[in-house]
């Protein structure tokens, strides 16, 4: 006991040195954002293996923003949480090395490099989440490192399928992304076809697509809370990246076959997605199973991509937000109450008034309502798929969605809402761990009501990138 | 260009059909020998890169490889485990699988090329069918590791290796991964205890 005191004292500085640390990147991307006009983008940088364009600089500020607030919550916690002091300095390390992989990866201009960093992020994360309570956490973050090194082996198979096409038609593949696209061979021959599908299939399971998305329930509600959040709002985002410079290779091609492979996936999702939100008792089961359903809306956004593409870029920002809300405000939760279990809740509302106010916040902005942000997006992805006569589309969308949202709140409003079993007054609650939420909700809303022009202009920017009008 | 590729298929498929988890790393070592084989004669003409690409083989794929995933079945105390379960269902699919996959890659015999994308479909194959029948997760690290072997063959086919940083890098992911999951998967799981304080 005495020696694990001594760790906490030990360690006291490490929490400040990550939120300094956060503070410094956010503010990093928040200066070359200012000092770089998009008109001067892309810019390339050590020898053009890096490149600080619209779609990079977007997911710079996101992911750092995110983080800034999962750091502040970590070392508001650090106090409350006798085992998060003691494994503070590794998690925070651990941390702080995805974190600078998320940066390169963003940043990269190549797709070998690309890669490279989603599996080192990959094994920096799968430590975090054997950091887990549960019994299992270990088996889950081996699950979860498994399913990732299967995913990304597929992809990387998908390139060596790439290469062949274009060494059988006498051509030197480029993987830099500046270069692919004309290097490509125009004809695209079966291999290149097996590598494109390859490529999208690895990448889509790396975001939890379904067939290959059951490591994310698990991976999500087995982690510690601040893992979860990290995975679900930052790491996903580097996945998202990956499939955002494949459809800029193959920008005004034809790819009828990568748009059905991302339909299917993304319909196939859906449909999983809502059939397990109906039975999930687990609230960050729940949030997890609510993750594999955003991305099935983002892929079916990608699939019809020129209407729907600024919705879909719209959509990725608000959720990286609302899943970062969603689960750092479960951890509050399941502090106070010590379970994940749905059940064992009851009018959370009355007990810890301002976290019970932002877990309503977050699933409703979760669900697609207005001001948030993802209101407007799941609009503008719809209208798109009209537009696109891609009605079996909608239709599937639209049924999943309502159910997702029936199921959802069935399960949550009585925690939230619902008569409270503890006596007593209400829980008051550190205005340290208050920020970073408030922060997050302010940014949702800011997406929904009014996006500022500089930022518009980037999400448009990215839409444009990746095939939208 | 045949018989490392053959050598290769053998050790890939055996351990398959029948070894046990612990006779993994000395199969990895054999695919590593055949792995070099197959870059040394793949070149004509010795280069640095060619030599260390043979060299990086032999050390990272050949010998710490095994070694770590020795030491975590070990660890793990559970090394009579069967690679892939041993019963004729899975061994019907397995076969099948690996016809399938030669048919995939042409003629086989006809030319190495075909030869050597018939063995990376088969092996691609068959680790998915382990990954898919055994729950292990010695097994399951063991198959991860046939697999990444079985893509280093796939980039031995190429007309020119990769560039030396992507070489080094791709390396370095390998021995990563190797290490992390080699110590994620180094101790026998332990049943559910009692709600305990939560982690944040």
């Amino acid at each position: 006991m005495t020696q694990a005191r001594a760790i906490v004292v030990r360690h006291s500085w490490v929490a400040p040195a990550l939120v300094t640390c956060a503070a410094a990147l956010l503010l990093s991307s928040l200066a070359v954002f200012v000092a770089t006009p998009l008109a001067l983008m892309p810019v390339y940088l050590v020898k053009r293996y890096f490149v600080l364009d619209a779609t990079s600089m977007l997911f710079l500020l996101v992911i750092n923003s995110v983080f800034l607030g999962i750091s502040v919550y970590m070392a508001s916690r650090v106090g409350t949480s006798r085992i998060l002091a003691q494994k503070i300095l590794p998690r925070a390390l651990l941390s702080l090395a995805l974190m600078l992989g998320m940066n390169l990866g963003v940043m990269a201009n190549n797709l070998l490099l690309l890669w490279v960093f989603m599996e080192l992020t990959t094994l920096c994360a799968a430590p975090l989440v054997a950091q887990g309570e549960s019994a299992q956490a270990r088996r889950v973050a081996w699950q979860y490192l498994l399913y990732s090194s299967m995913s990304l082996a597929l992809t990387f198979l998908g390139f060596l399928c790439l290469t062949r096409s274009a060494g059988l038609q006498g051509v030197e593949l480029e993987f830099a992304l500046d270069r692919m696209a004309q290097t490509l061979p125009a004809a695209g021959d079966s291999w290149q076809r097996l590598g494109f599908a390859l490529i999208l299939f690895g990448l889509g399971s790396k975001l939890g697509l379904a067939p290959l998305y059951s490591w994310l329930p698990a991976t999500y509600e087995a982690a510690p809370t601040s893992t979860s959040a990290l995975l679900a709002a930052v790491h996903f985002n580097i996945g998202i990246v990956a499939v955002f410079r494949v459809l800029q290779v193959l920008h005004a091609r034809e790819i009828g076959f990568v748009t059905h492979e991302l339909l299917i996936m993304g319909c196939l999702s859906l449909t999983v997605a809502a059939v397990q939100v109906m039975a999930a008792r687990n609230y960050k089961r729940l949030i997890a199973y609510a993750c594999v359903s955003s991305s099935g809306v983002i892929a079916i956004g990608l699939s019809v991509s020129k209407a729907a593409a600024y919705g879909v870029v719209l959509y990725v920002v608000s959720n990286a937000f609302v899943k970062a809300l969603l689960f750092l405000t479960a951890g509050r939760l399941r502090a106070v109450y010590g379970t994940n279990e749905v059940a064992a809740l009851s009018g959370v509302i009355r007990v810890l008034p301002f976290s019970g106010m932002l877990f309503a916040v977050g699933t409703f902005a979760l669900l697609g309502f207005p001001p948030f942000g993802s209101f407007l997006a799941e609009m503008l992805i719809l209208s798109g798929i009209v537009q696109a006569g891609q009605l079996l589309a909608f239709s599937i969308l639209c049924t999943m969605l309502t159910i997702i949202f029936v199921a959802t709140g069935r399960a949550l409003f009585p925690m939230l809402w619902g008569p409270s079993e503890r006596q007593g007054p209400a829980i008051v609650e550190s205005w340290v761990t208050a920020v970073p939420k408030l922060g997050y909700v302010s940014v949702l809303v800011l997406l929904g009501a009014y996006i500022p022009e500089p930022v518009n202009a980037l999400l448009r920017q990215v839409a444009q990138s990746i095939g939208g009008q | 260009m045949r018989l490392p590729l053959m050598l290769f298929l053998l050790a890939a498929l055996v351990p398959v059909f029948f070894g046990k988890v612990r006779s993994a790393p000395f199969w990895l070592v054999l695919q590593a020998l055949a792995l070099a084989w197959i870059g040394a004669i793949h070149h004509a003409e010795w280069s640095w890169h060619t030599l260390f690409g043979v060299l990086e083989v032999l050390l990272v794929r050949g010998v710490l490889a095994p070694l770590l995933l020795h030491r975590a079945i070990r660890l793990r105390a559970d090394p009579d485990a069967d690679l892939m379960p041993s019963n004729l269902f899975t061994w019907a699919i397995g076969t099948a699988l690996i016809v399938l996959a030669f048919d995939f890659g042409g003629a086989a015999m006809a030319d190495a090329p075909a030869l050597a994308l018939g063995v990376v479909g088969a092996m691609v194959a068959m680790v998915l069918l382990i990954l898919s029948t055994n729950g292990a997760p010695a097994a399951q690290l063991a198959a991860v590791l046939f697999m990444e072997n079985a893509i280093a063959v796939f980039e031995s086919m190429l007309p020119k290796p990769w560039p030396l940083p992507v070489h080094l890098m791709l390396t370095a992911v390998y021995l990563l991964t190797v290490g992390v999951g080699s110590w994620l998967i180094s101790r026998p799981d332990v049943p559910e205890p009692a709600p305990a304080e939560p982690a944040a």
